[in-house]
């Protein structure tokens, strides 16, 4: 990755350009031709450094409801629980964790009486309970990383 | 909060944006093309909803491991009664490291209610951070939860496509 795959990304990550030709305006920002810069993109897709690019919505704008849950799962159960979340299209994200709770997922549903009922169908599923850490405060959500320190510019 | 209704072009339309656009010159206008509306229909949408904050990003989503922020550790802090959350959050949210900051709900079980999701290069970039916020808010409980592995990620899906795809969801 060069200095200009990295002035893409950081282009890219937050400011996509919602235009027709969206890669001719990429490369105007960055002195390439349209063609070019679609080209570096297509590249970082298929090395695997972007993983997808499109529309984040803010599951509360949208009326919906996400969460935190965590979980004590014993290492005999971990496969078997693991399977048992990842089936849920609401589990978008889910990490072991070096703790006693040691599965952490997020689960987004169409409301919190929905959410509370699949977790506890989870529960009685698997006979392991689950912590429902919904927020009450969102101070920060900003997921794109700035690929130029400081200074590179 | 209402749910926010759309029409059956538009959540076709959405149903390609929420996943992955076109791999081509012209994403806005292949989008237009599959769902029977026109690109400058799509492209208002798009801006519409990202303007009201509906999207609360539009764009490409990296896999952070190869853009070399391979490491985070959630740190859940026990912030006590009386103190300031609105300060302590600020102190947090000023963090670049740190890309999401929560209050949540504790139980009897959990009694930490704040949270901070801390990205470095390194495990150690991850604990110095955590110094340095413990010396800045003066908060000396929390617990690390470092990640030990990745079991799923994927971004949520809101708008079915009409394949059938979704039709069972559990």
């Amino acid at each position: 990755m060069d200095d200009l795959d990295k002035r893409i990304l950081d282009i890219i990550q937050s400011n996509y350009p919602l235009s027709p030709r969206p890669y001719a305006d990429i490369g105007a920002q960055v002195g390439l031709t349209e063609a070019e810069a679609l080209a570096r993109v297509r590249a970082l897709k298929d090395a695997g450094v972007i993983r997808r690019m499109g529309a984040n919505f803010q599951s509360r704008k949208l009326g919906w409801h996400s969460t935190l849950c965590a979980a004590r799962v014993p290492e005999d159960k971990l496969d078997l629980f693991t399977a048992e979340i990842n089936r849920h299209v609401g589990v978008t994200h889910n990490y072991l964790r070096r703790h006693a709770y040691n599965v952490w997922f997020t689960y987004i549903g169409e409301d919190a009486g929905t959410v509370s009922a699949k977790l506890r169908a989870i529960t009685a599923r698997t006979g392991i309970p689950i912590l429902n850490l919904p927020a009450e405060k969102m101070f920060k959500i900003k997921v794109d990383f700035k690929m130029q320190r400081e200074g590179d510019d | 909060m209402a749910k926010l209704t759309f029409s059956d072009t538009e959540k076709a339309a959405l149903a390609i944006l929420q996943r992955d656009l076109p791999d081509s010159a012209t994403p806005f206008a292949d989008v237009a093309a599959q769902t029977g509306l026109s690109e400058a229909e799509v492209l208002a949408l798009a801006q519409r909803l990202k303007d009201d904050g509906v999207i609360r990003r539009f764009g490409a989503t990296l896999r952070h491991q190869k853009a070399g922020y391979g490491h985070n550790a959630m740190v859940a802090w026990y912030v006590e009664e009386g103190r300031d959350l609105d300060e302590i959050g600020a102190i947090f949210t000023a963090r670049p490291e740190i890309s999401h900051c929560y209050v949540r709900r504790s139980c009897m079980d959990w009694p930490y209610n704040f949270y901070t999701m801390i990205h470095g290069k390194s495990p150690g970039d991850c604990l110095r951070v955590v110094e340095e916020l413990i010396a800045a808010t003066g908060v000396p409980q929390y617990d690390i939860l470092e990640s030990v592995k990745e079991l799923k990620k994927t971004s949520m899906v809101y708008f079915a496509k009409d394949d059938g795809e979704n039709d069972d969801p559990v």
